[in-house]
């Protein structure tokens, strides 16, 4: 049955509200503030970005200052969507009257800023879905749509982990508000997806909600190491009151093994501690001036 | 809002990793691809399918997939008319155009999923042109891609990337233990920082730094105890999480720009971890 209704998952996001629309609104309204006009025109930020195991591109974003929240780039979004337990967090009340609710700014990371803006405080069904699997491995909070993508050049390469976006002098109308009606009556087709909406949520309980993943920082020695001319891995000074130090690792020591394996160079070094984590014990064999290896055994710290 | 009802459900297909063999675009030069802006703010391209055509399919960054109507994939070729269909919206599953043409770009080997999407069929009727798919990421990642909505155009540069083989990844997720998946996240250099607790929740602008060891780094840098670092590379750190991921991408001996905020003021330094750990 997943595997059957996967497919349908393009998420070409929110068209049923486009699709009950009233006739689309060809005024742009030449009068709007254009908002950023001088210095943010013409400026390139580097946008760090996450491809979630669904193939999907998050951002991170700050709402009026507050945040980071992950929100998903989808040019298939008409608008700014924030969900709205987001919109609570942040104490963003969704406008009762206004089928959109102000927003003063909106940060994305990389430098980005955008202000005086309109979201649309709703969960989309991609989000709650989603979600509720667990399974994009991070939680989504808003989706990024035509309103706010369209301001910017994007340049995406998969290759890189960062997009560019470059501001431009271009403001996208706001798409049309479906009137209410309109939203009430959805056809059957859509009433019966309607349907599927909860449904999804409840797999997450029959196929169990996906596992976090635990991240752990890496363990802290307080070594600083160099690779001297003649091969090997030097320490060039143990910091002052670090796991190392208080050890007993001295500056002028060769790194001969770390956890009982060899080590000639910095790069082997760094594979050895990679899975460290803070409390585990490291086992530093060094050797000094006159030849004499010791080995030191002591607990990584936290730190960097 | 329902037209997206079924995308949580997407997760559980996707699709074989592209073959870039015979790619038509040159390396060196982006291939340009103009597009038009539907009234539904979708961007809309003309593509050749197999030589036939032209379909009218929309290009969505938020579709993980890519997508063909059956009838556009009858009538290209890319399935057999009589091929079976499931009960649900006409379902053919997966299948491969052979090449596309879209602009200067030809792709080749394209998979897609064959089904009748009904909010394209809605989206079609109101239009009063019929919308044949949507071009989603299996396409795209194939590429350096650009978009400019002032000027109405794309440009696609091939780039070495393999795409994630959702189908072949997700059954074994959804049948697999559900054990936590535990990863440590090492920084590139030695930095000589220990970090603080993070403090104000969605409204926190950083994480502190609790100490600053002696002979360091950051210590050269002229960093403190008690500032509070909220970038790093331009990489937000509103948690030790964060600064650990962004002193990851840090290699050894690069200085890069951390944001801190000291005394209320912001500020901008430039460190240059050292080689160690």
């Amino acid at each position: 049955m997943i595997r059957k209704l996967g497919g349908v998952g393009a998420a070409l996001a929110l068209v049923l509200a486009l699709a009950a629309a009233d006739a689309p609104n060809p005024n742009p309204n030449p009068k709007a503030k254009d908002n950023g006009r001088d210095a943010e025109i013409g400026r390139s930020t580097r946008v760090p970005y996450r491809l979630t195991e669904t193939n999907h591109f998050l951002v991170r974003v700050r709402l009026n200052g507050k945040g980071p929240f992950n929100f998903l780039v989808d040019s298939g979004a008409p608008a700014l969507y924030i969900a709205t337990e987001t919109a609570a967090k942040i104490g963003l009340k969704a406008s009762k009257d206004d089928f959109w609710t102000p927003l003063k700014s909106l940060e994305i990371e990389g430098g980005a800023r955008l202000e005086d803006l309109k979201a649309r405080v709703e969960d989309p069904f991609q989000l709650v879905g989603m979600n509720a699997l667990g399974l994009p491995g991070a939680s989504i909070d808003g989706i990024l749509g035509f309103t706010i993508l369209a301001r910017f050049r994007l340049e995406i390469d998969p290759t890189d982990d960062r997009m560019t976006w470059t501001r431009l002098d271009f403001k996208p109308a706001d798409p049309p508000v479906p009137n209410k009606e309109d939203r009430d009556r959805a056809p059957l087709e859509f009433q019966l997806m309607n349907a599927l909406g909860p449904v999804a949520k409840g797999l997450a309980f029959i196929i169990g909600k996906q596992p976090a993943e635990e991240r752990s920082p890496r363990g802290f020695l307080g070594l600083e190491w160099t690779e001297p001319e003649g091969g090997g891995l030097e320490i060039v000074r143990a910091l002052p009151d670090s796991p190392a130090a208080k050890a007993g690792a001295k500056a002028g020591d060769r790194l001969a093994k770390i956890n009982g394996e060899p080590v000639d160079d910095a790069k082997t070094a760094r594979a050895l501690l990679a899975e460290v984590r803070p409390g585990d014990s490291v086992g530093l064999t060094v050797r000094d001036k006159t030849g004499a290896e010791r080995t030191l055994t002591f607990p990584a710290g936290e730190g960097l | 809002m329902a037209a997206a009802a079924l995308s949580g459900l997407a997760l559980a297909m996707g699709q074989a990793p592209v073959d870039r063999e015979g790619e038509g675009a040159k390396a060196d030069k982006p291939a340009r691809v103009s597009f038009s802006m539907l009234p539904s703010n979708h961007m809309l391209v003309r593509a050749m399918l197999n030589g036939k055509g032209p379909y009218r399919l929309i290009f969505d960054l938020g579709a993980p997939i890519t997508l063909l109507s059956n009838r556009a994939a009858e009538s290209s070729g890319t399935v057999k008319d009589d091929a079976p269909r499931s009960f649900l919206f006409s379902m053919r599953g997966e299948a491969e155009v052979a090449e596309m043409r879209v602009g200067e770009l030809t792709a080749k080997k394209l998979p897609v999923v064959v089904f009748d999407h009904p909010a394209l069929k809605v989206l079609g009727e109101i239009l009063g042109q019929p919308v044949d798919g949507i071009i989603g990421f299996t396409f795209f990642a194939r590429y350096k891609t650009t978009i400019d909505y002032q000027i109405n155009e794309m440009t696609f540069q091939p780039v070495d990337f393999e795409v994630r083989d959702l189908m072949r990844e997700l059954p074994d997720r959804l049948a697999g233990p559900k054990t936590v998946r535990r990863t440590v996240t090492a920084p590139g250099g030695l930095w000589g920082i220990r970090l603080g607790p993070v403090e104000g929740g969605v409204s926190s602008p950083g994480t502190p730094i609790a100490e600053v060891l002696g002979d360091s780094p950051a210590q050269a840098a002229g960093l403190k105890a008690g500032d509070v670092l909220t970038t790093i590379d331009g990489r937000w750190t509103t948690s030790p999480g964060d600064v650990y991921e962004a002193a990851a991408a840090v290699p050894a001996g690069r200085s890069v720009p951390v944001g801190v905020l000291r005394d209320g003021q912001e500020r901008v330094i430039e460190l240059r971890p050292a080689d160690g750990a």
